[in-house]
């Protein structure tokens, strides 16, 4: 029954400041709507083979509740035979609803999805409206809900990364992402969001003019002894992605355009109180799942939740810097977190086309103390 | 939320042209009043956005501090627009304010374009404080006379209470009246009707008051501190002084301002012949306004480096500020001060004496009555007293006699009074001099008024030193505090009790107001130090308890009890306003629960009120947490709403409550609100809610302990505000359950006796009472 699965699509909105940003007053069902319609215009699909949209959120409630996912088809105008359903694995949801695709596919449940992911950081808060934590579990184990920022401080401490390199990792970011939207790279990947008369197309957290001395004056935010500032973490964001995920048979009889063929997929837990580093694990497990090593890869999209997290990963994984994250990761990009495992697996894909090796791999850690990881092979 | 009620003034609709610091505020403040306002200014060349000034000055005042808007969201009633493409939006307003440049031409020209869109009968004013109305009006038409005032504000016009309104000769009455009314009513203001005479009466007695004030501190050789600790508080002055005031205000300003006046006035004012163009303090201020020294906007004035250093007025350097040893700034009395011996009591002569002589001089030239003078400088530029009230502290016959013995003349009016006071109360009414030499009344109008007018000539229905209950007519009582800055201690909680049963009496509603700057700013926690540092627990829980009871009964009294507060109502004070049937709030009142600055938790029903009203609140967010989490907020933040718009962000006020510009027609809004209460009133049902318990807490503990972690918060605050997140959660409760009011008050009694038994709490309580503001422990 195995059946090689592509990546034959990807599509996201801008990734703007969450309440300041553009996107602030467009709910997030209609922002993932948009990109979904237009992920389905672009790659061409019959819209009636999809079986099922799957979409990742990290709180899925209010505005991207009741299963966002299906509301979304019917705001997609897709038809009622296609699904939806709503997956959470925190910031590792939509990579999380490509796997499911993929194990989908290879089940032989279906041949088309749509995998996609939505986080509006200003209309829904971290946390939710009503964070109700486990009081006891909370007394036994207060690491369960410990909160992100200190994990990355964790991780700084650990791997002694000082403040100048987190910021060197966050400047770099901004310069290549800066670099990518002066080039237009980030166009194909982009559809344009319509609220009202106002048209956003371009992504608004990237600061072409970031630098050691403008970082320098911020103040630590999670650990007033800390080292962690809002400039080396990833801005809170709003958010929509998408990607098309079929078999390979499927793409090529309907001539969809293949990115890439997921080779194999991972999920890895650590320790909550360090759960930056859950891609090391992760990674490990996807590569021999492949049959591959790290040497193999040809270009890595990891998340850069923070810098000290991305960095304590590349130190212990032992990553080459130059293959990361070349168009920017998150800390100038944004970190819609549901939206966020759609946006690096398609972006793996396309750089593997745009820039023709053999092995792609996206990874990212998830709150909790989790990794995530795909590895992709050129089609 | 609108804070304006209908009014019979027929301004609706508001148009200010000119975005400037005064012109954008008055702007602001109309909103604040619940009217639309068109805010207008000129296209600045080659602008992108060509009504950027306007919008640019909205944009720039939800940042400023003190806020000109009541609220952010009033911003959205000010309209920006420019003068070339939205000189149309004019056209439905009822009233067109102009602050723009003083230049008359320029006004006039701008009045031609106006009076081409306005609507027929339309009222224009101008803000103008030294161009006389007949110049402004000047070849323009009959009509346009006649719908034309002068409105003059003081900044800022949110805080500042006077607004002198002058009409021309032409002027329609009706015009005026509704100005006046817009004014009082809508605005808040104190709305005097000033004759056309320079300065009018604010600034023709204020700019000579700060010229002698500034240049007798230079001849006299006192230091700019010194100066300022005598014209300061001991003359009933605001603390910043005369030095002070001008590095305020800004210190270029105040050539233009001497200068337009010197223009005006006739060469026999007292401004004029007293005015040395070649005096040294001239040079020094040009000096310091060259170098960029303009005051607080500018790299500093009299004062600099955060008030740390003080210019040498002789020699123009600064040095280290230095406190002033005077003991004549120590005296009580204005009489005293004028009268000692040292530096500072000749000082305070030299300026009292010239100021009140120029203005008792003015009545009748600028204004008929004393009590608009007294007002114009109250409300105005802030003094405690007028200069009538002055000269009655001093006594009208010394004051004469001084004048005599000095060899100086002696103001008219003074002679007038030969000897009588300028004020007096008798047969239960007030009574202030004309200058006929005749005693007339004070009349008090039905719907404004001071709790002073309705206490005059009577005995209280019950008194104790702390707290009195008064009949307020119809029926009405109001209880009110008197204490050192109304704080709440046991006697108040007595006459809470009497209060409770005023019915037994005949009254049929009950308001709580007082007269004072502050409502109150909460329980007298000197008495709880004194009894935890002699371990007197029994003695502190029996108080609290006490407290929880008198206030519960207010809430369940058989009548409608309406509280009045005004300025703060923080803490206890906030707690006594919860428990009201309704607020009548005063836009100027600052509430909030600011127990955790001292270190304990709201204990007299606070907690349990607000997270009720929160609850209750239709509009918020649903779940069981989200109302828990803007409570715990609040009040582990001791968050303090800077406007009774915002307190109702808060929940603190709720839809019912009310809201009363003028500080003077509080009481009787209050008053009629309660009245409107009576028929077929019911008291509250006890209310019942669910909380969710412990797992409210845990969540409530992370955030503590991200603020922690991040420096926002101190060890002794994650004590605090874990008690205060245990009566907020419900104590051990669970979502399915309800909690009763009575549970979660026990809850608020527990946590607090808890609490006070902590050093780092009665370290708190210790360090507010010696140093005034809280200790970071």
């Amino acid at each position: 029954m195995q059946q090689n699965v592509v990546i034959a699509g990807f599509a996201r909105s801008p990734f703007t400041l969450a309440r300041k940003g553009a996107l602030a007053k467009v709910r997030p069902d209609e922002l993932a709507a948009q990109v979904v319609k237009g992920l389905v215009e672009r790659t061409k699909v019959k819209p009636e083979d999809i079986e099922d949209i799957i979409m990742g959120c990290a709180f899925p409630e209010a505005e991207q509740g009741l299963n966002v996912a299906r509301m979304v088809g019917f705001l997609a105008g897709l038809p009622t035979e296609t699904a939806g359903t709503t997956v959470n694995r925190f910031c590792g949801s939509s990579m999380q609803a490509i796997h499911m695709a993929a194990g989908a596919i290879q089940m032989g449940a279906g041949q088309v999805f749509v995998c996609a992911g939505i986080e509006s950081m200003t209309r829904v808060p971290m946390g939710g409206f009503n964070p109700a934590p486990h009081p006891g579990l909370y007394k036994r184990y207060p690491e369960a809900y410990v909160s992100m920022g200190i994990t990355a401080e964790n991780l700084a401490k650990k791997y002694s990364i000082d403040r100048k390199a987190q910021q060197e990792m966050a400047v770099e970011s901004h310069r290549k992402a800066a670099a990518a939207q002066a080039a237009g790279k980030f166009d194909a990947e982009i559809v344009a969001i319509v609220d009202g008369n106002n048209r956003v197309e371009k992504d608004g957290c990237i600061r072409a003019d970031s630098s050691q001395e403008s970082l320098n004056g911020l103040e630590p935010a999670f650990d007033k002894n800390g080292t962690v500032t809002a400039g080396t973490s990833s801005p809170l964001t709003d958010g929509a992605s998408a990607v098309l995920v079929c078999t390979e048979a499927y793409a090529d009889k309907h001539g969809l355009p293949k990115l890439a063929r997921i080779k194999s997929i991972a999920v890895a837990g650590c320790p909550p109180e360090l759960m930056g580093i859950g891609p090391v694990p992760a990674t490990k497990k996807a590569l021999e799942r492949a049959g591959l090593g790290l040497k193999d890869i040809d270009v890595i999209e990891i998340n850069e939740a923070f810098a000290a997290q991305a960095q304590a990963c590349l130190i212990e994984a032992k990553m080459p810097k130059e293959k990361i994250n070349l168009d920017g990761g998150a800390i100038a990009l944004g970190h819609p977190m549901g939206a966020t495992g759609a946006r690096i697996t398609g972006k793996a894909a396309s750089l593997l086309k745009r820039e023709g090796g053999k092995y792609a791999l996206a990874t990212q850690c998830i709150g909790g103390g989790q990794g995530i990881a795909t590895v992709l092979e050129a089609c | 939320m609108s804070a304006a009620p209908a009014m019979p003034n027929g301004i609706k609709k508001v148009a200010v042209v000119g975005s400037g610091v005064m012109g954008a505020a008055i702007a602001a403040h109309c909103a604040n009043a619940g009217t639309p306002v068109v805010l207008l200014d000129i296209v600045p060349k080659g602008a992108n956005d060509r009504s950027t000034l306007a919008r640019g000055a909205v944009e720039k005042m939800l940042k400023t501090k003190p806020a000109p808007f009541m609220h952010p969201a009033f911003a959205k009633r000010v309209t920006p627009g420019n003068l070339e493409d939205d000189l149309g939006l004019v056209g439905d307003c009822d009233w067109i304010c102009e602050a723009i440049i003083e230049n008359p031409e320029i006004k006039r020209d701008l009045y031609k374009k106006l009076d081409g869109v306005r609507k027929k009968g339309s009222i224009v004013s101008s803000n103008t404080s030294t161009i006389p109305l007949g110049e402004l009006v000047k070849g323009l038409p009959e009509s346009f006379a006649g719908d034309f005032a002068i409105t003059h504000f003081f900044n800022p016009p949110r805080y500042m209470r006077l607004l002198e309104v002058v009409g021309g000769a032409k002027t329609r009455p009706e015009a005026i009246a509704s100005l006046k009314a817009y004014g009082d009513r809508a605005l808040g203001k104190e709305v005097i009707g000033c004759k056309d005479t320079p300065g009018f009466i604010g600034n023709r007695i204020g700019i000579y008051w700060s010229h002698v004030a500034l240049t007798e501190a230079y001849d006299q050789g006192l230091t700019v501190e010194e100066a300022d600790a005598i014209v300061g508080k001991p003359m009933g002055i605001p603390k910043t002084g005369i030095f002070g005031l001008g590095d305020l205000t800004g210190i270029d300003l105040g050539p233009h301002v001497i200068g337009s006046m010197l223009r005006l006035l006739p060469k026999s004012d007292p401004l004029v012949q007293s005015f040395k163009p070649d005096h040294p303090l001239n040079a020094l201020t040009q000096k310091m306004i060259a170098e960029g020294y303009t005051g607080r906007k500018g790299k500093g004035g009299f004062y600099r480096a955060k008030g740390k250093e003080a210019i040498d007025l002789k020699t123009g350097e600064y040095r280290k500020k230095m406190r002033p040893d005077l003991a004549s700034a120590k005296v009580k009395g204005l009489k005293k001060l004028v009268e000692h011996a040292d530096k500072g009591g000749k000082y305070a002569w030299a300026v009292a004496s010239r100021t009140l002589c120029y203005a008792a001089d003015l009545v009748p030239e600028i204004a008929d009555d004393i009590r608009d003078v007294d007002i114009a400088m109250k409300t105005g530029y802030a003094w405690k007293w007028g200069p009538f009230e002055q000269i009655d502290m001093l006594g009208t016959g010394w004051f004469a006699d001084k004048l005599k013995a000095e060899g100086r003349p002696v103001p008219k009016m003074v002679e007038i009074a030969k000897g009588r006071p300028f004020y007096k109360e008798e047969g239960g009414k007030a009574w202030r001099l004309t200058p006929k030499g005749e005693y007339a009344e004070i009349v008090v109008a039905d719907d404004a008024w001071m709790l002073a007018d309705k206490k005059r000539g009577k005995q209280p229905i019950a008194s104790n030193r702390s707290a009195s209950l008064w009949d307020v007519g119809d029926g009405v009582a109001c209880l009110e505090i008197h204490t050192k800055m109304n704080a709440l201690d046991a006697d108040v909680i007595e006459i809470v009790k009497k209060a409770v049963k005023i019915d037994k009496q005949g009254y049929k509603a009950l308001i709580i107001g007082n007269d004072a700057d502050n409502f109150s700013v909460g329980a007298n926690v000197g008495l709880a130090l004194f009894a935890a540092n002699t371990a007197m627990w029994p003695v502190i829980e029996q108080s609290i308890s006490e407290g929880q009871a008198a206030y519960l009964s207010l809430k369940y009294a058989p009548f409608p009890v309406v509280a009045a507060p005004a300025g703060m109502a923080l803490g206890g004070g906030c707690e006594i306003c919860l428990h009201a049937a309704a607020i009548q709030a005063h836009a100027e009142s600052y509430m909030g629960l600011v127990e955790v600055g001292v270190g304990l938790l709201p204990g007299w029903g606070g907690c349990k009120e607000l997270i009720v009203r929160t609850l209750n609140n239709k509009k918020r967010p649903g779940g069981p947490m989200p109302a828990v989490a803007q409570v715990f907020e609040a009040i582990s933040t001791a968050k303090v709403a800077t406007s009774a718009a915002e307190a109702r962000d808060m929940n603190i006020m709720t839809e019912n409550d009310g809201v009363t510009m003028n500080r003077r027609r509080l009481l009787a809004d209050a008053k009629a609100k309660a009245l409107a209460m009576v028929a077929d009133y019911k008291p509250p049902t006890p209310p019942e809610v669910s909380l969710p318990g412990e797992t409210a807490r845990a969540a409530l503990s992370m955030a503590v302990e991200g603020f922690f972690l991040q420096g926002k918060a101190t060890p002794h605050d994650k004590v605090v505000s874990a008690e205060v997140a245990y009566v907020l959660s419900g104590g051990n409760t669970d979502i399915t359950q309800t909690v009763t009011e009575k549970q979660l008050m026990k809850l608020e009694l527990e946590g607090f006796m808890r609490l006070i038994k902590q050093a780092p709490t009665l370290d708190r309580i210790e360090h507010m009472l010696t140093k005034g503001r809280p200790l970071r422990n």
